[in-house]
């Protein structure tokens, strides 16, 4: 029985993105590497990256703060908003949100980057010169991706905490010292560590995701503009895909 | 390439801005477990620990000091509490302070406090068991509460009926509204304390009585102080005694004469049975005293004779005088 055409692209995407996976394990761990190529994809992801992540970041913290507040009034714990907006922003709100940023910024450029190249047969003449064109785009950009997303991460956090703390003062007076010894002594490391590490995996599908679109778009400049847009959506779907799974394993292993 | 090394530079300052943000936070959440200092382990035993986990805060006189490590079965009635302190407070915490559990706010975390007992006992040493204060669960307050409120209806419905019975009682209100029971009692407030002020007096004068036959005076004072006194009763009733013991010996001699009195009238021997018995006897006294009285007649009729007698007339005439002088 032949399958419905849409899952058999489906099936088969996923399949090609598993080789592509699988290809840039096998090419990433080879020498010789591109550590400048890398640096530089650092920079332009992580860095540059950072004043957007920094923006959605506090203002993420600082309107859940707002939105909060009204009804943990109504319960008469208001002294325990800074606790609740910690653990939301470490665990959950500071990840996600930033990698879905990060996805809609890097995914996009990602994609419509390697996409161009690719239609205008860039990719093929580097093969041609001699440079390993998978090796040089692709594995630099992808590790770029994983590596940076944490730290934007971190760094957002703290915007995030920063953003929280302007909230809270909006309405209430709170100290700055008082504020973050609430935060972190609600905090610990079971809230910490998997959010921390689950942003690895956001940064890495966002940047394979990317990669794979932009190395596989076809069809001119409309292909390009195909593969940016659907990159930003797949790392989107599986940010949360993965955030699912991560909500899983922890709970499994008991760190909730 | 310069722009490039820039750039490097740039990135070098991000990266290591978020290398310092986690170690700060890992640093902060980790300074609570005690995670990066030393420091010492104390034991706590508990019967029940009421959900107290690993991790739980330790606080000495309500100053964070350190975590709970590890909450250990020894047997179905004892939990052992391993507490993880900080190194800074080993010369505070002595072998005699207490441990209780209690929550963090109203529903928070459990909690352990250790309270300082007072000083002068030797310090607590890595590994030492500390003494646990059996802390009072909310199920117990309840229970508490529980039995107080019963008692507390209890003591309601009686209030209220004793209310009731006050408000339909009819006297009472007449008593209350009665104006002239305040004067009535003022008036006796003043008796009484006038009777009061009289009693003072009264037994000032005792007191001074009391005083007066301590001190030996008066006749009671003497009876009651005066050992010579005591001395001459006792030879008293000594003699009294003696007298009695006479007079016992009297008396018993009398009935035995009385005896041989009764045997010889009975018999018909001595003067008492011709007295008592023979009737003849009687006759003749009878007879005797009618000579006597006829004798006694006619010795009156003699002496009148005799006073108007020349020869003693004179002696009867100064009699008469002498005993009108005496009259006078």
């Amino acid at each position: 029985m032949p399958l419905p055409q849409l899952w058999r692209r489906f099936l088969s995407e996923t399949g090609e993105m598993s080789r592509f996976t699988g290809r840039f394990f096998v090419q990433g761990f080879k020498p010789r590497y591109e550590f400048s190529e890398l640096l530089h994809q650092c920079f332009i992801i992580g860095y540059k990256s950072l004043p957007l992540v920094g923006l959605t970041g506090f203002i993420m913290g600082l309107v859940l703060t707002m939105q909060l507040r009204p009804s943990l009034v109504s319960y008469g714990v208001e002294s325990e908003l800074p606790m609740m907006v910690g653990i939301a922003v470490v665990r959950e709100i500071g990840p996600v949100i930033t990698a879905l940023i990060f996805a809609g910024k890097i995914g996009s450029s990602i994609g419509a980057e390697l996409g161009s190249m690719k239609v205008t047969e860039q990719i093929d003449a580097m093969e041609v010169s001699g440079t390993n064109p998978f090796k040089y785009l692709v594995v630099t950009r992808v590790l770029a991706a994983t590596l940076m997303l944490p730290v934007l991460v971190i760094l957002s956090d703290a915007i995030s905490l920063f953003g929280s703390f302007i909230g809270v003062n909006i309405r209430g007076v709170t100290s700055f010292n008082l504020f973050f010894k609430q935060v972190f002594d609600a905090l610990s490391f079971e809230d910490f560590i998997p959010a921390f590490i689950k942003s690895y995996f956001f940064g890495f599908a966002v940047g394979i995701v990317g990669c794979f679109k932009g190395f596989n778009s076809s069809k001119g400049t409309e292909g390009v503009g195909r593969s940016a847009n659907s990159a930003v959506v797949v790392s989107s779907v599986l940010i949360f895909i993965l955030d699912l799974l991560a909500v899983q394993v922890t709970d499994i292993l008991g760190l909730n | 390439m310069a722009k490039k090394s820039i750039n490097n530079i740039k990135l070098g300052i991000f990266v290591l801005a978020g290398l310092v943000v986690i170690i700060f936070a890992l640093y902060m959440i980790g300074r609570d477990t005690n995670m990066f200092g030393s420091n010492y382990t104390l034991k706590v035993r508990f019967e029940n620990v009421q959900g107290l986990t690993s991790g739980n805060n330790v606080r000495y006189a309500g100053i964070q000091v350190g975590t709970v490590k590890r909450v250990k079965i020894l047997s179905d009635t004892l939990i052992e509490v391993s507490m993880l302190i900080d190194t800074k407070m080993k010369k505070y915490i002595h072998k005699t302070d207490v441990v209780s559990m209690s929550t963090d706010g109203l529903m928070g975390n459990r909690i352990l406090n250790i309270t300082p007992a007072k000083d002068g006992y030797s310090l607590a040493e890595n590994g030492d068991v500390l003494i646990a204060k059996r802390s009072i669960s909310t199920d117990d307050m309840l229970e508490t509460l529980d039995k107080t409120n019963r008692n507390i209806k209890d003591v309601s419905e009686e209030l209220k009926m004793t209310f009731l019975r006050i408000n339909s009682s009819s006297a009472f209100w007449k008593l209350l509204s009665d104006e002239t029971l305040p004067n009535n009692l003022r008036a006796s407030a003043v008796s009484i304390r006038h009777a009061a002020v009289n009693a003072d007096k009264m037994i000032a004068d005792i007191h001074l009585i009391i005083n007066d036959v301590k001190a030996g005076k008066g006749s009671l004072g003497a009876i009651l102080t005066d050992t010579a006194i005591s001395y001459n009763l006792n030879e008293a009733v000594v003699k009294i005694q003696q007298v009695g013991d006479h007079a016992d010996e009297l008396a018993k001699q009398l009935t035995s004469i009385a005896e041989t009195i009764k045997q010889d009238v009975n018999t018909g021997k001595g003067p008492a049975h011709a007295i008592l018995k023979d009737s003849s006897i009687v006759m003749n006294l009878n007879n005797s005293l009618s000579n006597i009285e006829k004798g006694t007649a006619s010795f009156n009729q003699v002496m009148e004779a005799l006073k108007h007698n020349f020869l003693l007339r004179g002696y009867f005439r100064k009699l008469e005088k002498k005993q009108k002088e005496e009259q006078q």
